[in-house]
């Protein structure tokens, strides 16, 4: 490792800002999952590390009944995964959470530094958008809230400013009649990467959400896809149309995981199978 | 073998800064040592604490071969600062036979066969003694899971799983 760092561990929001106003290059460390690979890559040189695991605000991890569920930026995903108030209203992002890389890794992961990271596939990012996440930030002026589905602006990119850090993020009350499916393809059974994923939610009014992860520069709500399933019947036919409409509004590429073909084709496959599991649950 | 910017990954290299005062358990014991901000808990407690059980594999999360126990959860030490490590209890492979005597977990390894190399069995151990301390009835698909960030290239996994299985039903009798 090129990087000589020094390693800073605030106990408060305050003096973790003032460190950063003073050092605004200052990598942020929660899980480390991401940051210890860039490190040892010499990816980037990092003259500071700022550990935000002791700042109270971000171990925050609660549910209240009309206003939601906040998930604190030193939360990890085994925690999100493991959580009852998760387990009954937000059922795609208990499983977007076991999907994530390893156990052992999820241990340690957040779900804030998987947003943060900004990976086109960062697969805890489409349930936050069908669920209207807002992604609370702390700044030197101030806390400042975004909505998710403008937190992305590219890949690797978020709308984050030197100096700031997200504090955690606050998802929309969901009732237990909410139902929600996220479904990944990766190479392997286990630990890897996804080739694409998807979340479609479908609350108790019948109104139905659809966002996808790996299939476009960031992780994208499509919500004109959205606006033409309001206006079709939630019948038997939904799937199978959704299978082919849905390659009309991703714009996957090729990498080294999967050919932008085959991704246009699971995509299909994964929403019209993600369709069929909402219909199942109730949505009838 | 793995060279970014002309620095080798697989080397540590003692930043020169300052060291930082860091107080944890490991294996039952207090320590406190001086640590390299820079240096990763692996490096810790491999090359300062001499615990050759902790092994460096991929040294980027994918393997697994350098999982330990922290605060009772299985995570990857190549992916902590060792300086994040204040306060934990820590528990390596060197922490599971007590006098002398291999635990029932590691018994059941050797009687299986589940290992060749033996590269990654620090790692399996670690990870499925958090699994039976946090679980001690898996399913087999409950310890396929809890192992996948495992790697191991001689066995095909099969006599692993049976070794975990074989060992929760062995410490469920035992503590009857």
């Amino acid at each position: 490792m090129l990087s000589k760092f020094d390693y800073q561990r605030p106990k408060s929001l305050q003096e973790a800002l003032t460190f950063l106003g003073e050092y605004p290059e200052t990598k942020l460390l929660a899980g480390g999952t991401d940051l210890m690979v860039v490190l040892r890559r010499n990816m980037q040189i990092v003259d500071h590390v700022l550990d935000i695991k002791e700042i109270p605000e971000t171990k925050r991890f609660e549910y209240k009944p009309g206003e939601g569920l906040f998930i604190g930026a030193s939360v990890t995903v085994n925690q999100i995964s493991e959580s009852e108030p998760v387990k009954e209203r937000y059922m795609a992002l208990k499983q977007a959470a076991d999907s994530l890389a390893s156990y052992q890794l999820r241990n340690r992961a957040t779900l804030v530094g998987n947003i943060c990271n900004a990976s086109p596939g960062a697969d805890l990012a489409s349930p936050l958008l069908v669920f209207d996440a807002v992604v609370h930030i702390a700044t030197p002026q101030g806390n400042k809230e975004v909505p998710i589905q403008s937190f992305f602006t590219g890949v690797k990119r978020t709308v984050l400013n030197p100096g700031e850090i997200v504090i955690g993020v606050q998802l929309a009350d969901s009732e237990t009649e909410d139902h929600s499916v996220f479904l990944k393809q990766a190479r392997i059974k286990g630990h890897d990467l996804g080739i694409a994923g998807i979340t479609l939610r479908m609350t108790p009014s019948h109104k139905v959400s659809v966002a996808m992860s790996a299939v476009a520069p960031t992780p994208i709500r499509l919500v004109d896809l959205e606006k033409q399933i309001s206006e079709k019947s939630l019948d038997d036919t939904l799937p199978e149309w959704l299978e082919s409409e849905i390659k009309n509004h991703i714009k996957p590429i090729s990498d080294i995981r999967s050919s932008a073909d085959y991704r246009l084709h699971i995509s299909g496959v994964l929403a019209k199978k993600g369709m069929k599991k909402l219909l199942e649950m109730g949505g009838k | 073998m793995c060279n970014h910017n002309g620095d080798s990954c697989f080397t540590y290299k003692d930043s020169g800064l300052t060291k930082i005062e860091l107080n944890c358990v490991i294996n039952g014991d207090k320590v406190c040592e001086l640590v390299d901000p820079t240096m990763t808990l692996l490096n810790f407690l491999h090359n300062q604490m001499k615990l050759f059980g902790v092994k460096e594999g991929c040294g980027e999360g994918e393997c697994g071969a350098c999982t330990i126990m922290m605060n009772g959860k299985a995570v990857n030490s190549c992916m902590i600062l060792a300086v994040e490590a204040e306060g934990a209890d820590i528990v390596t492979v060197e922490g599971l036979a007590k006098d002398g005597e291999l635990s029932t977990l590691q018994k059941e390894f050797v009687e299986f066969d589940a290992l060749q190399c033996g590269f990654c069995t620090p790692g399996m151990l670690m990870s499925s003694r958090a699994l039976l301390d946090q679980n001690p009835n898996p399913t087999v698909e409950e310890v396929k899971e809890a192992i996948a960030g495992n790697f191991c290239r001689c066995t095909g996994y099969f006599p692993i799983v049976d070794a975990i299985l074989s060992a929760a039903k062995k410490e469920k009798e035992e503590s009857k």
